[in-house]
């Protein structure tokens, strides 16, 4: 067994730790909770960590080229009440709502990217400024969310294409998995794949062979913003209606989610494969601590202290670089 | 610039030199003021028009009160961005400290000043732990921030669950005077205290640690010892602010220094610090925390709902860097 493990590269050793870990944490919770990890119970949690993973499917695009998102948390919760508020809870305008509130995705990312590609604003600089501006934007917006469509519900055509079960699995599930096969073998066995991985372990080099840097990065911040927006749609059709301040936890959680998948933050290294395990893992330990009457204080520092175990199991970089 | 021209006779030509060696290096700093002089003007300028009146003392008081946390968080900040790194987690370190601060200081001249002592203890503290992270562990700065932002926004719930204690309004007199803007003697310490931390070693390693880190080490810089007394600066200078903050609202709320996250790194960005280390000024930063400080003035005698105030924020960030590009730009092609 342990040969088989040497045997793999680091990258997959690290998708092949992170499942370890979510098994691990699944198992230890059933210990502690008797039936924690019973088939609803994990359902429950894999739909929870799906939002994440949706996410962090973003994030992980941009941390592969030595890139950071900072715009997620209020370009999810803007996509979620623009998306509310177009669909009005009637199901005739649920695609052109869907396809417009992707389009907000595209929007904003494209505008990031953009920013960061051609105009050399740093990454961090641009992606919190544009968390800033969509902030005010939705709040301006939608009056604080006191807009007569705000308290609109999702349609109901969408919340049971998320909600329902097909063949026993939640549709939810279903579109995560989709997702998954898609990033990964566009990641794996495209040319779009290793002309990422290219530029995130050496952009003059990927330059110099002829790559099309800038816009292979601005097309990384466009899904990334696509993917936020569709973690408001997601959650929306999950939960109903739209909140404030609903993706403020989605900044931290997908960045961690790709970090504990083993993707190195600067760029170069990792799989969609592993930030999906790390986000069944975050949501797993989080859902243990909460069974455990965890209060909401110990959670944030439990998260913190998490991560910076994970970090410092593997996120080191080399000395003197 | 080779060193032959420097070196050629004419003295003339030196000064001239040396003049545009000023500009050249200063020139994000002149900007950042430029903006601040712009801004100043503007609010006056809106006040007049909404009031038909200039700002008196009261107002310039309420700008200075309401400029001090974020003054002193952003300066923390700027010698961190100075090293090349970044301090999300001062957002959760006002948090801790302001809380902190509600909760357990009461009038009289040894509780406040022995709790001052001890919030600015915690900020040291939680300034090292970030730096002994980043220095020795090697991680990278915005996880071991981010990550130690959540846990200190955890502990600030935990130490003030709801908003509430109070402040004894001895203390709010000293840091936050609501009769004057005597504020402005801490923006003089500050500056003073900037121009001897630039001459002094651990200065000079911060900027040579922003410029070329390897090189630095070379040299002799004590590398990581640098980067841990840059956290802790951040830390202690968050946990000003935290005072400051509690000081001026006089009560704690162990979510009120959140907003200081993007607002510290948008005064650093505004004051003319390279996000790419090693040049800037603190004195910038100042400047960027009052042009801030001044947006939210100006929006409201502008009759901009307070609601987007954030997008303001935002944008600005975004120009400010974009126009920082442009002069160095600008300043390299001539």
């Amino acid at each position: 067994m342990s040969a088989i493990v040497a045997s793999l590269t680091p990258d997959r050793r690290r998708i092949l730790f992170a499942l370890g870990a979510a098994v691990l944490v699944f198992a230890v919770g059933d210990v502690v909770h008797s039936g924690f990890a019973s088939p609803s119970s994990v359902k429950a949690i894999l739909v929870i960590a799906s939002f994440v993973g949706y996410v962090a499917a973003g994030q992980t695009f941009v941390i592969l080229v030595g890139g950071i998102d900072l715009s997620v948390p209020w370009v999810l919760n803007g996509a979620a009440i623009l998306f509310v508020t177009t669909s009005v809870g009637r199901d005739d305008r649920a695609i052109p709502a869907v396809l417009l509130t992707l389009g907000l995705g595209v929007l904003t990312g494209l505008v990031n990217g953009v920013g960061i590609a051609y105009l050399a604003v740093p990454a961090v600089v641009m992606t919190l400024g544009m968390n800033g501006i969509m902030e005010g934007l939705t709040l301006g917006l939608s009056k604080g969310l006191t807009c007569n469509s705000c308290a609109a519900y999702a349609p109901k055509a969408v919340q049971d294409v998320i909600q329902k079960n097909v063949f026993g699995i939640p549709g939810d599930l279903l579109l995560w998995l989709g997702i998954a096969v898609l990033i990964t073998f566009v990641l794996s066995a495209t040319t779009y794949g290793r002309r990422v991985y290219a530029i995130g372990n050496n952009d003059t080099a990927a330059f110099l062979a002829g790559i099309n840097v800038r816009l292979v990065i601005v097309s990384l911040y466009v899904l990334s913003g696509v993917f936020a927006a569709l973690g408001g749609i997601v959650l929306v059709a999950y939960g109903g209606q739209a909140t404030l301040g609903m993706g403020d936890p989605y900044l931290f959680q997908s960045i961690a989610a790709a970090v504990i998948g083993g993707v190195a933050i600067l760029g170069g290294r990792g799989h969609y494969l592993g930030t999906l395990a790390g986000s069944v893992t975050l949501v797993a330990l989080v859902s243990v601590l909460l069974a455990e009457n965890m209060p909401d204080w110990g959670r944030d520092v439990v998260y913190g202290v998490v991560i910076l175990g994970i970090l410092l199991l593997y996120g080191r970089e080399k000395q003197h670089v | 610039m080779t060193t032959g021209a420097v070196a050629t006779p004419a003295p003339r030509y030196r000064s001239r030199s040396r003049l545009q060696h000023l500009t050249v290096q200063s020139a994000p700093l002149l900007l950042a003021l430029i903006i601040l002089a712009g801004m100043v003007a503007l609010y006056v300028g809106l006040f007049f028009r909404q009031l038909s009146r200039f700002p008196g003392m009261f107002e310039w008081t309420s700008v200075v009160n309401t400029s001090m946390p974020l003054v002193f968080t952003a300066v923390g900040q700027s010698v961190v961005v100075l090293t090349r790194g970044l301090d999300l987690s001062v957002g959760g370190m006002m948090d801790l400290t302001n809380g902190f601060a509600a909760v357990h200081m009461h009038a009289g001249a040894g509780s406040m000043l022995g709790w001052s002592l001890v919030v600015l203890l915690i900020g040291a503290a939680g300034g090292a732990i970030n730096g002994v992270l980043v220095a020795y562990a090697r991680l990278q700065p915005i996880l071991v921030t981010l990550a130690s932002l959540s846990i200190y926004q955890g502990l600030a719930i935990k130490v003030l669950p709801e908003p509430g204690g109070s402040i004894p309004l001895g203390y709010t007199n000293i840091l936050a005077n609501p009769n004057g803007p005597t504020g402005l003697v801490f923006v003089g310490v500050i500056i003073a205290f900037w121009f001897i931390f630039r001459r002094t070693r651990f200065g000079v390693g911060v900027f040579a640690i922003g410029n070329d880190e390897e090189a630095a080490r070379a040299h002799g810089t004590p590398v990581r010892m640098v980067k841990i007394g840059a956290y802790m600066v951040s830390g202690v200078f968050a946990a000003c602010g935290g005072l400051f903050f509690a000081a001026t609202t006089t009560a704690g709320d162990a979510t009120s220094g959140d907003v200081f996250i993007l607002t510290s790194i948008a005064a650093v960005v505004l004051g003319g610090i390279s996000f790419f280390g090693g040049r800037g000024s603190a004195i910038g930063t100042v400047a960027g925390a009052f042009i801030l400080t001044l947006l939210t003035n100006v929006l409201f005698f502008a009759n901009i709902d307070p609601l987007y105030q954030s997008f303001f924020q935002g944008l600005f960030l975004v120009v400010a860097v974009l126009l920082g590009t442009l002069i160095r730009r600008v300043v390299r092609l001539r």
